[in-house]
Parts: C-alpha cells; sequence; structure tokens
C-alpha cells in the first residue's frame, strides 16, 4: 500500500470511529432527554393530581357544609390524605430542580392553610350546625383567596413545567437532529473515502497486474532466448566437433598416400617431384594439427570443469616437462617464481601453460640468449600470473587480434603454428572467470598476463548443456554427414 | 587352404581399406584378405549365404576387422550378429574404427569384442598399429581351432 492509500484508509477509520463515538452519545443524551421529559410529565401529572385532589377536599368540605353527611366527610379526608400524599411526593420528583422545590416550598404553606381552613369549617359545622357552617364559610372569603394563590401557583408551576418540557422537546429534536445530519454526513463521507480507496487500490491492482504480465512476458522472452541461444551453442559446438572429426580420416589419406607414392615411386621421381610431395604431406601433416587444436578448442566448452583448489606450481612444472623437448639442444634460462593457489581445473591449466610457454619458447627461438619468466604478480589488487619471454615480441597496435582464432601476427613461414592455440587458452582461463592480456615490443619480447577469479566471484557457467546432450547431437551430424 | 580368407576387413572407406591392406602385406602379415563395404555383405560372408553362399563354415577368417561405421547394417550390429551364433562366436573380432565415443566403447566390450583400436590421424602411426594388430592376431595369438566352432558338426544346446 502507498502512503497515501494509507492516509486515506486511516481517515475512513477515524470517520467510522467518530460515527461510532457519535451515535453512542447522541444515545446517552437522549436517554438523558428522554429523562427529562418523564419526569416532567409527572411533575405536571402530579400537579394536575394535587389539583383534583385539592378540589375534592373542597367538593367534601361543601358538601359537609351543607349537608353534615358522612359521605362528604369521608371525601374531604380522603381528599386530604391524597393531597398529602401529593406534597410528599412532588419533592422527589423535583428533586433535581432547586426552582421546582422552591416553588414547591412556597405552596406547602399555602395548602396548609387553606386545609386548615376547610378543617376549621368542619368542626364549626359539626359543633354548630348547618347555618354557623355556611356563615364561617361565607364569612371567611380567604377560601378564594388561597385557592386562587394555590391555583395560580399550581399553574405557574404547570407553565413551567410545560415550557421546560416544550423547550427541552425542542433542544432535544433540535440536537437529535443535528446529530442525524452529522452521522448521515460522516457516513456518506466515509462512504466516499471507502469509494475512492476502493478505486485506488483498484488502480493500483491494474498497475501491478500489468507490471507482472509484462514481467511474465519478459522471463519467458528471456527464457526462450536463452533456450534458442543454448540451443544454437550446442550445434555449433556438435558442428565443430564434427568438423574436425571427420576431417581427420581425408588427412590420413592424403598423408597416407602421398607416403605410398614416394615408398614406391620414389626411386623413379625426381628431387622436384619428391618436394612437392613433401609439401602434400607437410600441408596434410599441418592441417591435422589444426583440426586438432579445433577439435581441443570445441572440447574446452563442451567439457565438465572440475574445480580444486590447487597450488599453480604444480600445473607449470607438468607443462614445463611436456614443453622441455621443444627447447632442448638451446640455451634458455628459466626464472620461475613461486605462484600461488587457486580454484582451478588442474588439467585445462597445464594446457594454459603448455601453450604459453610453447610459445616463449617458439619465439625466442632467434635469440642467442633465451630468458623466460614466469610469475606473479598483484594488479589492482588482483593476483596475476605472467610468461615473459625476451623473444621477438609483436606490435602492440595488434595486441586485439591475438587472441582471435586462426589470427596470427607472424608470418608461417617464420614461426610456424596454427593460430589457434591462444583462443583455446583465451576460453579457458575465461571459463576460469579471468582475464588474459599481453604487453609486448616488437623486437624486445612479450609478457603475457592471466587472472583466474577467487571462488566468490566466480561467474556461474553458461547453462551447462549435460555433455550426453552434447555428444548425441555430435551423433546426429556425423550421421547425416555419412 | 592357401586360398582361404584370412583376415576379413569391413571398412566401408575404399582409401582406408587400402592403406590397411598395404600395411598389412608390406609386413607380411596376410595373403588373402576380402573386403566388405556395409555390414550385410559382411554377414553374408560369414553365414556363407546370400552372394557368399558358396562358402562353407569350415573355414572362417582368423581374424575380423571391424569397422563401427558402415552403411545399411552398422558394426555394432555386425559384431551382436558373429557373437550370437555358435558357428562364428569364437571368430576374433578387432573393431578398428575413427570413434572413440565412450558409448561405442561399451556397447562393444558388452557385445563382446576381442579388441578396440581408434585409428590414429597419423598415416604413419595409422600404418603402425595396422601392422602391430596383424602380428598380434597373425602371428602371435592361437585362433581358435575348429572345435571352437561345434555347431558346425551337432548341433549344441
Amino acid at each position: 500500500m502507498t502512503s497515501s492509500s494509507k492516509a486515506i484508509a486511516a481517515c475512513a477509520l477515524l470517520m467510522v470511529v467518530c460515527i461510532g463515538a457519535l451515535s453512542y452519545w447522541s444515545e446517552v443524551r437522549n436517554d438523558r432527554d428522554r429523562g427529562w421529559v418523564t419526569r416532567t410529565l409527572h411533575v405536571v401529572e402530579k400537579l394536575q393530581a394535587l389539583r383534583i385532589d385539592i378540589t375534592q377536599c373542597e367538593t367534601g368540605q361543601r358538601g359537609y357544609m351543607l349537608t353534615g353527611q358522612d359521605r362528604y366527610l369521608e371525601l374531604y379526608r380522603a381528599g386530604v390524605d391524597q393531597v398529602r400524599q401529593d406534597m410528599k411526593e412532588l419533592p422527589d420528583l423535583t428533586a433535581d430542580n432547586p426552582r421546582e422545590r422552591e416553588a414547591i416550598k412556597q405552596l406547602d404553606p399555602l395548602i396548609a392553610s387553606r386545609l386548615a381552613e376547610l378543617n376549621e369549617g368542619i368542626l364549626v359545622r359539626k359543633e354548630s350546625g348547618l347555618l354557623a357552617g355556611v356563615e364561617a364559610v361565607t364569612r371567611a372569603n380567604n377560601g378564594e383567596r388561597w385557592m386562587g394563590q394555590i391555583a395560580a401557583q399550581i399553574g405557574e408551576m404547570r407553565d413551567t413545567e410545560a415550557g421546560l418540557l416544550s423547550s427541552r422537546l425542542e433542544t432535544a429534536a433540535a440536537s437529535t437532529r443535528k446529530i442525524k445530519v452529522v452521522i448521515a454526513l460522516g457516513n456518506t463521507l466515509a462512504i466516499l473515502i471507502l469509494l475512492i480507496k476502493y478505486f485506488v487500490i483498484q488502480r493500483e491492482i491494474g498497475k501491478r497486474n500489468l507490471a507482472e504480465a509484462s514481467l511474465k512476458l519478459s522471463n519467458e522472452q528471456l527464457v526462450r532466448r536463452t533456450a534458442e541461444l543454448s540451443e544454437t551453442n550446442i550445434e555449433l559446438e556438435s558442428f565443430a566437433y564434427s568438423v574436425a572429426h571427420d576431417l581427420r580420416a581425408p588427412l590420413r589419406h592424403i598423408a597416407g598416400y602421398s607416403g605410398v607414392v614416394v615408398q614406391d615411386y620414389g626411386p623413379r621421381l625426381d628431387a622436384e617431384g619428391l618436394r612437392f610431395l613433401g609439401k602434400i604431406t607437410h600441408s596434410a601433416k599441418q592441417m591435422g594439427r589444426l583440426v586438432d587444436d579445433l577439435l581441443s578448442l570445441s572440447q574446452i566448452g563442451r567439457q565438465e570443469l572440475s574445480f580444486e583448489d590447487t597450488p599453480l606450481d604444480v600445473p607449470l612444472s607438468q607443462a614445463m616437462e611436456d614443453v622441455a623437448p621443444e627447447w632442448a639442444g638451446r640455451k634458455v634460462e628459466w626464472q620461475v617464481g613461486e605462484l600461488f593457489r587457486a580454484e582451478c581445473d588442474s588439467g585445462l591449466l597445464k594446457q594454459v601453460f603448455v601453450n604459453l610457454l610453447s610459445n616463449a619458447v617458439k619465439y625466442t627461438r632467434k635469440q642467442e640468449h633465451a630468458v623466460i619468466e614466469v610469475g606473479q604478480t598483484r594488479q589492482n589488487g588482483e593476483r596475476v600470473v605472467f610468461v615473459r619471454d625476451n623473444g621477438v615480441g609483436f606490435e602492440m597496435q595488434h595486441a586485439g587480434k591475438l587472441f582471435g582464432v586462426f589470427q596470427r601476427l607472424h608470418k608461417a613461414l617464420d614461426f610456424e603454428g596454427t593460430g589457434v592455440g591462444l583462443a583455446t587458452v583465451q576460453r579457458i582461463i575465461r571459463r576460469h572467470g579471468g582475464r588474459i592480456w599481453a604487453e609486448a615490443e616488437l623486437g624486445r619480447g612479450a609478457t603475457f598476463f592471466f587472472t583466474l577469479s577467487s571462488p566468490e566471484n566466480k561467474p556461474r557457467e553458461p547453462a551447462e548443456v549435460p555433455l550426453k546432450e552434447k555428444k548425441e547431437k555430435e551423433e546426429e551430424m556425423h550421421v547425416a554427414r555419412s | 587352404m592357401s586360398h582361404e580368407v584370412e583376415i576379413l576387413l569391413v571398412e566401408d572407406s575404399a582409401e582406408d581399406a587400402e592403406l590397411t591392406i598395404r600395411a598389412l602385406r608390406r609386413n607380411n602379415l596376410a595373403n588373402e584378405i576380402h573386403v566388405s563395404t556395409d555390414g550385410v555383405e559382411a554377414l553374408d560372408f560369414l553365414f556363407c549365404r546370400g552372394v557368399h553362399a558358396d562358402r562353407t563354415f569350415t573355414h572362417p577368417p582368423r581374424l575380423v576387422l571391424l569397422d563401427l561405421k558402415l552403411p545399411k547394417v552398422d558394426g555394432l550390429e555386425v559384431l551382436r550378429a558373429i557373437r550370437a551364433d555358435e558357428r562364428t562366436k569364437a571368430i576374433p573380432v578387432v573393431v578398428l574404427t575413427l570413434s572413440k565415443q565412450h558409448k561405442d566403447l561399451v556397447a562393444g566390450y558388452n557385445l563382446g569384442v576381442s579388441a578396440y583400436v581408434q585409428k590414429p590421424v597419423d598415416f604413419e602411426q595409422f600404418s603402425e598399429a595396422v601392422r602391430q594388430i596383424g602380428m598380434f592376431w597373425m602371428l602371435i595369438n592361437q585362433p581358435p581351432p575348429s572345435s571352437a566352432f561345434t555347431a558346425s558338426r551337432t548341433r549344441g544346446a
């Protein structure tokens, strides 16, 4: 996920949490408001009841005053009890509202006074009879005044409550509305954000899929190309091997028949004739050497290397033994230093040394005092092996051709050779992950340097086709030819 | 007896055949040499059939020099046929071929070849190799007696 994606997700999450909190808070508020409303209704109801009960007292008392009947007295008494009950309950209902409590406190004495008055009236009636009672009632016009006050008080309280109730309902409704709007907006926003997020993700997925697809395509192409190259490689090497192989038989025949002619007809030929035949044989032999060199060059690519930690002195000394016959009878000064150890294929390294030493020996042939030096040095932190001679050397401007197949920097007349040797050497060195190069001066000598890679730096071998496969390929080509 | 074939040379290359025969003759190793240029004819010769129906099994060649790359039927098949039959099984067979391939060596020895020689590239070495082969198999080696080819007399198990 990109950081903007994360931000969007965080926003959405935050929004949802906020909405949740808001909803919860709104519920709590609602509950509280509902509580308020309920209580207010109760108070109003109670006040209403109080009025009725007081009225009942009045009615009971008046009835008794008029009729002196007990049932009116009972009505009155019941009313008084009710009123007392109501007055007890009211404070509880308004426990949290100080203003109301004040109002109730004011109401209390009024009611008490009125009840006292009523009671007095009853007593007078009881004792003094109807007329005295009526007189008492009409005389004390306080009744109306009390009642008026009480009614007014109750009315006021009721109004206050009613007002409170309606305003509370109003605020509750308003806040509920506000909250609803906020919630709705919040939800919409959250949904929008999620939608955006969805699209963003879709786009990312799309991009990624595209990238994956193109990667897969590239991969497939790569694999195919590698397979093609590998295939071509095998074919080329099999071809080279096959060619070299097939060329050997006719070569033998050429040299052979020339030899036969010399054997059987030699006496009958003159010197020129013999010389010509000699040339034929010589050329056939030269070609044989070339074929052998080519064959071993192509072998290098096909062989399996066996790397071992070897001191390079070992292949060097073996090579020197091999090369010894080539400078037999000459005066050659050898300066051989100690060489380092390396991970290498000893057999192939021997071939490298044989080649380089053989060249050194060959190209110093014209020197009176040939000096050949083999040793190690360091260049740019790498360990380098060198083979130096004081022979005929070559011009540095041609150095690029040195390692090409069939490339020769000297006339065949002066120095025989196939021009394949150095190409083979370069191949071997390359397969070891190393480099080979040369420095020389015409007439002063030449030095060949090479490195071998350290084990960590050894490049991975190009897809090695198993030897079996390559040989099978060769078979095909060989059979196809014959 | 002087017209009996001493060496059967199975070789499709006329030049190689000529050079081989020359090497053998020059060293007086054999007088009667028959050349078969393909596998079918070689088998006909050994099994006294086809163009060689007039031959008998009583006088098998003392040595078969066998090239592996032959047209029609290749060398290994010829070898297999020779070794599969009582009447020819004991004949010494020396493979003389260009190939030094591992699988040919394995197949050859598994089929019971008597010797396996790779033709040297160099003509002089080639002549020398032929001389040595001839020397050994014709002069030094004791050929199998005719009773070694028992099936020509009695029905073997």
